[in-house]
């Protein structure tokens, strides 16, 4: 259910104004998020997974096999170190970095009393918090595509882009390896909403953006360890994160799409209901600061 | 601009610049509704997904007589699918670090999902899928390739001659596949087995013909096996061994998605990437193959049988290095020396088992739910799909 199918404008040209109203909302919202310093170290912070990857694999011995990972297949081909750098980082640095954009959203406004200002312009809230959270789910696929272009980058630098061999023994040129690491950042991207989402929520909870943020972070963290514990078998399929490392399924020939699909239906679950959330509960707040 | 006092519900809702007073904003409590009713439909959704819609596609009522014959007559032989298999064994947490098959022979506990392609007994490709990792099974004619993704391996296999048999040379110790546990069930039907239809139902969004056997013996730990039989096709999609000890199945393998179209060609040709190991091996001789299909531990030296159809139990001499590892655990404290051969991994699992005795002596017993095995301290392994107790019979009465 989309927020503004609840507050439906009447006329065609008071809905297109509408929408124009909110991609400048949008901009400024992202030129905000871009614009500040934290945010900007956090990005350094991704990029630099990749870059480390890639320089201890340089200056290491080779070991036997390929290991469970794609961590020594990196030495064979750039691509893998984009691939490692995202199964590391997608355990906590990217839902760390999406936790801490989610509590800048509304908390961190509530917390340095923006929020009221914005409030003060006609602007809707519902149409605020889709803002928000569009922006939120842009900034993390922004993240995800920093780490894997840094790690195509440094990977392509130091160990080359050939032929890539995927998990099924079959080669394949850059070009479709390029199309498949497009698809496992989409995918991830799409993941991570679902944890934009809850941390949307959290965000609306609170006034303290760095409570927010932890709150996030652990919810995020518990849930992989939730999807550690096999007797918890039954519960797994129900949590975000469960599917987040079927990305790596863009790498079978044929694409394995089934768990992918999955994951895709999970974290649409995920963002209802905590879009809803979250609007639910920040429509009927009261806003002081 | 003037700053506010601040902005409760009431102003947002005079800045609201469209009009149109809806239920929310009289009623702004109501709004918690929406997300719980959006939670409602995805639970509700998934129950109606997994429950699956009414089976009934209008199929005729078969006989099971009727059906068992249709099993063994499937009416296509290209396919191409995702299989699931979920095993609940009772067995203990294995150690992990069993040696490099381990991911396919790794069947007996948790939950694993395969791919399948076959195009004819002699084309097939069977894709064990781990977390950013894969092994491969790859039969075209004669040639049969194994690749792990994990050790980078292919070890290549020529098949004897005029074998048209769908075994691969690697030992399984659970079937795989529907069909190989199909054809394993089929092949041990006797007197001792009822067979029974419960109608129909669906598998993997096709609709199926359910055979139900049923040990007429009451001493076995197996309840009942129940075959989902593809009602167009007749290939089977799902089986499932019920245990006497749980309700539900103990060891399942079935489709969850699957599609009776040629698959394409390359996928049956397995060519080994650059950088690979590559290891060739030997045809395997009949009698290794079938020592490998026959997936009890200690089948080498001669068994005896004691009892017959599925309350049956064979009893054997343990092989030399597993009594070893058996004789390690109960002195115990000197694994450390036997994590070289892997030793440490069995003597650790034998350690882990609980120890009986009886009649027949004494020693460390497994009890799963579907079987159960008895290692006796002199070296003897009796297992079937019994109770301890009926095993200790059998050993007492050798």
């Amino acid at each position: 259910m989309s927020a503004t199918d609840l507050s439906a404008s009447p006329s065609a040209p008071a809905r297109s104004r509408t929408v124009v109203a909110s991609l400048r909302l949008l901009r400024s919202e992202l030129r905000i998020i871009a614009g500040r310093r934290r945010n900007q170290a956090g990005i350094l912070v991704l990029a630099s997974v990749p870059v480390l990857i890639a320089v201890a694999l340089k200056f290491s011995q080779p070991r036997e096999g390929r290991g469970p990972d794609f961590i020594s297949s990196a030495t064979s081909n750039g691509i893998f170190v984009s691939l490692t750098a995202l199964s590391i980082e997608i355990a906590l640095f990217l839902p760390l970095a999406v936790a801490a954009l989610a509590g800048d959203t509304i908390a961190g406004e509530a917390n340095i009393g923006t929020l009221r200002y914005l409030l003060t312009v006609p602007v809707d809230r519902t149409r605020l918090l889709a803002v928000k959270f569009v922006s939120l789910v842009l900034g993390a696929c922004f993240g995800v595509l920093v780490v894997a272009v840094t790690g195509v980058i440094v990977g392509g630098a130091l160990f080359g882009l050939g032929p890539t061999t995927l998990l099924s023994g079959s080669q394949i040129g850059l070009a479709d390896a390029l199309a498949r690491l497009a698809l496992a950042v989409l995918y991830l991207s799409a993941g991570l909403a679902g944890l934009a989402a809850i941390g949307l929520f959290i965000s609306t909870l609170t006034e303290q953006p760095i409570g927010a943020m932890i709150a996030i972070t652990v919810v995020s963290t518990a849930m992989w360890i939730l999807d550690g514990i096999p007797q918890l078998e039954w519960l797994q399929p129900w949590l975000l994160v469960h599917y987040w490392t079927a990305f790596s399924d863009a790498f079978r020939d044929p694409i394995f799409y089934e768990q992918m699909r999955q994951g895709l239906l999970v974290a649409l679950g995920y963002v209802v209901v905590f879009v809803s959330l979250a609007w639910a509960r920040f429509t009927q707040k009261d806003i002081t600061s | 601009m003037a700053p506010m006092p601040g902005a409760s519900v009431a102003e947002s809702r005079e800045t609201r610049h469209h009009g149109g007073v809806s239920i929310f904003d009289r009623r702004p409590h109501l709004r918690w509704a929406v997300p719980a009713a959006a939670g409602a439909l995805i639970l509700a959704g998934t129950v109606a997904g997994t429950v699956g819609a009414s089976a009934d596609a209008g199929l005729p009522p078969k006989t099971a007589e009727a059906l068992l014959v249709e099993l063994q007559a499937p009416q296509a032989t290209a396919l191409s699918g995702t299989i699931v298999a979920t095993a609940d064994l009772g067995l203990p947490e294995l150690p992990t670090g069993m040696g490099s098959s381990a991911e396919l022979s790794s069947l007996v506990s948790g939950s694993h999902t395969l791919r399948v392609w076959s195009d004819g007994p002699e084309r097939t490709r069977l894709a064990m899928i781990g977390t950013a990792q894969e092994s491969d099974v790859v039969r075209n004619g004669r040639d049969v390739w194994m690749w792990s993704s994990t050790n980078d391996t292919a070890d290549h296999y020529v098949l004897p001659e005029r074998d048209t048999s769908a075994v691969s040379p690697l030992p399984a110790d659970l079937p795989r596949t529907p069909q190989e546990a199909a054809a394993l069930v089929l092949a041990s039907l006797d007197g001792t087995t009822g067979v029974s239809t419960s109608g129909v139902d669906q598998v993997a969004g096709r609709p199926v013909y359910e055979l139900i056997l049923t040990p007429k013996q009451t001493d076995t730990l197996v309840a009942r096996v129940v075959m989902a039989m593809d009602a167009e096709t007749r290939i089977p999609l799902r089986v499932q061994v019920f245990s006497t000890a749980m309700s539900d199945p103990a060891y399942e393998v079935g489709f969850t998605s699957v599609d009776f179209s040629t698959p394409e060609a390359r996928l049956f040709e397995f060519t080994p990437p650059p950088g690979a190991t590559v290891t060739e091996h030997a045809a395997p001789s009949k009698e290794a193959m079938a020592a490998g299909s026959g997936t009890k531990p200690g089948a080498g030296a001669s068994p005896t049988v004691v009892g017959s159809g599925w309350s049956q139990v064979v009893i054997a001499a343990m092989p030399v290095d597993e009594a070893a590892g058996l004789a390690g655990a109960t002195v115990g404290g000197n694994g450390g020396e036997m994590a070289s051969s892997g030793g440490l991994d069995a003597a650790a699992l034998l350690e882990s088992l609980p120890r009986t005795s009886g009649t027949w002596g004494s020693g460390r017993v497994l009890n799963g739910t579907l079987f159960s095995a008895i290692l006796t301290d002199d070296g003897r392994i009796a297992i079937g799909a019994v109770t301890p107790q009926t095993l200790g019979a059998a050993l007492a009465a050798q």
